[in-house]
């Protein structure tokens, strides 16, 4: 298995996070995502034509959209069932919606944090912000309602699904892109819970959480 | 209106504070971290690190220390005395680095604080009882313009409660709404900045269906959110509040403890006195008022003894076990009056004086392998680091040497241990250097051993250690007394470089007395060059070294003197002071 790869995409990452986590064995194929703008090359277009990473290679099988990607991983590799329950439709329909805000996420908290790390000017970064807090304070009622019912993920569950894996880089990156999580102390706490899932790994920006805490009985 | 500065201010509810984690606050401007050890204790701090100014929210809360995530400096729960700096790993910092305190209140499911002393509580428990915390609600405008529209806010009635009944009453900081029937409202607004604030409410009388009544409050403040929103933005807006910073001296920051005069010692009560092992009784000593500072795994104490004589004893405490300190005292059997009055003068409820933990034999937590190795009461500072690699997961193996079962002092907290621990039960010299000999087989880099115990015991421990091929800086001793006898015949001169001064010692005195009667402030503890606390740093000259804290290797060095009993050779010492 092969994964087209930038050690700085959050979208990149979330593919490599997601096969620690499943513990499945891959190569990496770095693209020179900033400054070379690989990606935009003859010979990364015959790979995806529009240009975008990740792209995975799975033997002869080859797919793209980070989103995608993490529903063929979980169908494919995932024995347990639990990342994406496909026998499940309200569990599936709700790890779905997350998919969707996770793009929601990758277009605003995302697009900011390529304006001030990775000098996309063109972008409004004003908008990209105003987008990105009106996500995060949805996200956070969310959360701090389930909370309050006992239940730790995005979608009602003992289990954390594949909505954590698509939603957690970009917000946790956020405050790259000038979007500070101080508001959001409900995603703050979630996110502490989905470093603490076994197989779980860093990107540059991104730190482990410390022991969880386990009561002496 | 009073200034908000000496207010006290809601910044977080309770249950933003669930273990392990680090919650980011602001309260006019001045970020803070907050976390909850496990000990339940509330930490307010400045959010950022003495070292390089990072956030400490950012940090790792291992349920007794918050670590900084950029170079791993380590502060107390409690205290927010720095306990561990990696990049000076066999140093133990400077007492002195410790993070800004806030106060700190935990009252009706909220976190309160004051940016200065925050002075009187004004709500009362009375009005405050049986309310449940809503959701809190971040919003960008100013705390007055919010307090404003809550003063006048219509809030919709939900199916069993008439919420637009409530008469609302605007107080500092506060809008209470009250009505004829159970149910009541109060919402606390904190100033987070100039144009950001907080709404943490709290709601009477929804105990039932809970959950469906904190969804009813959180829409209508949601809802009044963007009307407020939008009038602020179209308001001009104040600059942000400029927040002070305590600074910290570049030089403390870097430097270990050494050499500078400790500060006046904290008066404790005697809270516990219990027998631990045959001849050895344990003392739990806690502050008459306030935070103990934070001893770090090796450091020992000076106790001030009712009879006028003071005596050094190492803490037992781990990371975390902040609120009082533990010692164990061996009964000796020619005490010069030391461990008799402990024994069988001082009793519960007894105050003492002690100095602040001092740290002479720190704990290198970079080591591949830690080995330590007690002899009887020898055990008190090796139980400290024990307990230190403990809370981080970090391996070790422990021997204790004793006479018989009866003379295994704190049991119980060795039993906890989850290192490897090996009792070694009267063994003969022997014996004991035929165990050394098996301990110390085969030397790797950064390994590590710290020993402890009486002078005959640490002697062959060392010199096992030595010909197993344990390099000088491997091995970490301490001795409870020095036995060799002083030799103060001799009289030079000290050349102080800091100051300019040149002094005369004359036989029969010793370099620290001298030193102190000259005003020189220099720390010092047992004053038979034991402990470490006086050691100071040699310029120039050739030292008698007459203690028994500096390994060979320092000695020959000529690096430092212990000041108490070491002497020149030279007719002149030039020192670092």
């Amino acid at each position: 298995m092969k994964l087209y790869d930038y050690e700085l995409s959050g979208n990149c990452y979330k593919i490599r996070l997601f096969l620690s986590i499943l513990g499945v064995e891959h190569a990496l194929v770095p693209v020179d995502f900033y400054p070379g703008n690989e990606h935009k090359t003859e010979s990364f277009l015959a790979v995806n034509p529009l240009g975008q990473l990740p792209v995975l290679e799975d033997d002869a099988f080859k797919i793209r959209d980070a989103q995608a990607i993490l529903t063929y991983l979980a169908a494919k590799y995932d024995r347990s069932g639990q990342w994406y329950p496909t026998g499940r439709p309200e569990r599936l329909g709700k790890v779905n919606e997350w998919l969707a805000f996770a793009d929601l996420i990758t277009g605003t908290a995302s697009a900011a944090r390529l304006h001030d790390g990775l000098c996309y000017t063109e972008i409004d970064v004003e908008k990209a912000r105003h987008g990105a807090h009106r996500l995060f304070r949805i996200m956070d009622e969310h959360l701090w309602f389930s909370e309050r019912e006992g239940r730790n993920w995005l979608v009602q569950g003992a289990v954390p699904t594949i909505a954590e894996i698509a939603c957690f880089p970009y917000t946790m990156l956020s405050a790259e892109g000038g979007i500070p999580l101080q508001d959001y102390p409900a995603i703050r706490r979630w996110t502490d819970r989905v470093k603490r899932i076994p197989g779980f790994i860093v990107m540059p920006g991104i730190f482990p959480a410390g022991p969880s805490y386990s009561p002496v009985s | 209106m009073s200034d908000p500065h000496l207010q006290w201010h809601p910044i977080a509810s309770s249950s933003d504070l669930i273990p392990r984690h680090v919650f980011h606050a602001q309260l006019l401007g001045q970020e803070m971290a907050v976390w909850r050890a496990d000990d339940e204790y509330v930490n307010v701090w400045e959010n950022r690190c003495l070292h390089r100014g990072v956030r400490l929210s950012i940090g790792i809360n291992d349920g007794v220390e918050l670590k900084c995530q950029y170079h791993g400096w380590r502060y107390s729960n409690r205290s927010a005395n720095c306990t561990y700096i990696p990049a000076h790993p066999a140093d133990a910092p400077a007492r002195t680095v410790c993070n800004r305190r806030f106060p700190v209140k935990e009252q009706f499911g909220l976190i309160w604080t004051a940016l200065e002393d925050g002075g009187p509580f004004d709500w009362s428990e009375r009005v405050l009882q049986g309310f449940e915390t809503l959701r809190p609600l971040p919003i960008n405008a100013p705390a007055d313009m919010i307090i404003s529209a809550l003063g006048v806010a219509d809030i919709p009635d939900s199916a069993e409660i008439s919420w637009s009944q409530l008469q609302a009453e605007v107080k500092t900081g506060a809008v209470v709404l009250k009505g004829s029937g159970q149910f009541g409202l109060i919402f606390f607004v904190q100033p987070v900045d100039t144009a950001r604030s907080v709404i943490r409410g709290l709601a009477k009388g929804i105990g039932e269906n809970t959950t469906r009544h904190l969804r009813h409050l959180n829409t209508v403040l949601t809802n009044l959110r963007s009307q407020i929103e939008t009038d602020a933005a179209s308001k001009p807006a104040e600059a942000p509040i400029e927040p002070t910073y305590t600074r910290v001296d570049a030089e403390l920051a870097t430097m270990p403890d050494r050499g500078k005069a400790a500060a006046d010692g904290t008066r404790v009560r005697v809270l516990s006195k219990t027998p631990t092992a045959t001849d050895i009784m344990r003392f739990e000593l806690a502050a008459l008022e306030g935070d103990l500072p934070t001893g770090q795994a090796g450091a020992h104490i000076d106790v001030h003894l009712p009879n006028g004589l003071t005596r050094q004893y190492s803490l037992t405490n781990g990371p975390g076990e902040t609120s009082n300190y533990v010692i164990g005292v061996k009964r000796e059997l020619e005490s010069k009056g030391g461990s008799e009055c402990l024994h069988d003068v001082v009793r519960e409820g007894d105050v003492l004086s002690v100095s602040v933990p001092r740290n002479n034999y720190p704990l290198r937590r970079d080591a591949i392998r830690s080995v330590f190795v007690a002899g009887g009461i020898g055990i008190t500072p090796l139980i400290a680091m024990a307990k230190t690699l403990d809370a981080q997961r970090l391996d070790y193996e422990l021997h204790y040497f004793v006479r018989a079962d009866d003379h295994i002092a704190f049991r119980d907290q060795i039993d906890m241990l989850t290192g490897r621990v090996v009792i070694h039960t009267g063994l003969s010299p022997d014996d004991t250097s035929a165990a050394f000999e098996k301990i110390y087989a085969g030397f790797e880099a950064a390994n590590h051993t710290y020993i402890c115990g009486p002078g005959p015991m640490l002697d062959a421990a060392r010199s096992a250690a030595s010909r197993a091929g344990w390099p000088d800086d491997a091995v970490h001793f301490e001795y409870f007394k020095n036995t060799t006898d002083i030799d103060d015949s001799s009289s030079f001169e000290i050349a102080l470089a800091r100051s300019g001064q040149t002094l005369t010692v004359n036989a029969g005195e010793t370099i620290l007395q001298v030193l102190q009667s000259n005003k020189i402030a220099i720390a010092s503890s047992c004053c038979q060059g034991a402990c470490g606390t006086c050691k100071v740093a040699v310029i120039e000259g050739e030292v008698d070294h007459q203690d028994v804290h500096l390994t060979e290797a320092e000695k020959q060095s000529n690096a430092y003197v212990m000041t108490c009993v070491s002497r020149a050779k030279s007719g002149r010492l030039v020192l670092d002071i």
